[in-house]
């Protein structure tokens, strides 16, 4: 088995309003030049949520990229997706992000697992979203090719 | 030195091949040479790309002339990568301080 990467996060907020900045209102904070599909050429980040429906980027051609769909829906308090930005679904990995009340905080858990659909690359793609230098030469070395 | 010198310098195959045989052990260009299949005269061209990004330094021995990593060429690297999830998060992080300021 391939290792979750997880990542912690503390906002000072409420975890309704975090649930929502991370799901309706994702396209109002993701770094879409660097962490998209599409890059410079991504428009918007949209879904058409909650449960069973995707989470897409569009890029300025008017192309839809999926990143993945809503697998779990349960507000303020957690919500799960598969997970394949660039790749086919059938490669989707598992994101589940979690939010629990801390005093005046929320503390945001991500957890990124599921890399063993991806077969050969599963590794290299898991170092990838955790520390990624390798990962992204590879990426890189492709779109040369 | 930016990302551009530095992901120019990486983006062929046998620079990478070479810089990941430097980066286990200080070499020379013969050596080097002897364990690809690319002529010393090659060789030597793309060591002088990755010693322009920054990426290694040559030391004279004698009349050798031997290349070794430095590790601060890295480090635009480094800055550029992160990793993946660290840049969204501390996005969403920052998106409540806006809040803040304006009173949401």
């Amino acid at each position: 088995m391939i290792e979750p990467v997880v990542k912690e996060i503390r906002v000072p907020t409420t975890p309704q309003k975090a649930f929502r900045r991370f799901t309706e209102e994702i396209d109002s904070w993701w770094p879409r030049a660097t962490h998209s599909v599409s890059l410079d050429k991504c428009r918007t980040i949209s879904w058409e949520g909650p449960e069973g429906s995707d989470l897409y980027e569009i890029d300025e051609d008017g192309n839809r990229h999926v990143w993945g769909v809503f697998t779990a829906w349960d507000p303020p308090k957690r919500f799960a997706m598969s997970w394949h930005p660039g790749h086919e679904p059938e490669e989707a990995q598992r994101i589940e992000v979690t939010f629990e009340k801390r005093g005046k905080e929320t503390l945001v858990t991500l957890r990124h697992s599921d890399f063993e659909g991806l077969g050969e690359t599963a590794q290299k793609t898991r170092d990838m979203y955790e520390s990624g230098w390798v990962g992204v030469l590879q990426t890189y070395e492709e779109t040369l090719g | 030195m930016g990302h551009d010198t530095v992901f120019e310098a990486l983006g062929d195959g046998t620079r990478r091949r070479i810089f990941g045989m430097i980066r286990r052990r200080p070499l020379g260009v013969g050596e080097i040479a002897g364990l690809l299949p690319v002529s010393q005269p090659a060789v030597s061209q793309h060591l002088r790309v990755l010693r322009e990004a920054g990426l290694v330094r040559a030391d004279k021995l004698g009349r050798r002339r031997i290349y070794r990593v430095r590790p601060e060429g890295f480090e635009p690297l480094r800055a550029y990568v992160s990793a993946f999830w660290d840049e969204p998060l501390e996005a969403f992080g920052s998106s409540f301080d806006k809040d803040e300021e304006g009173g949401v």
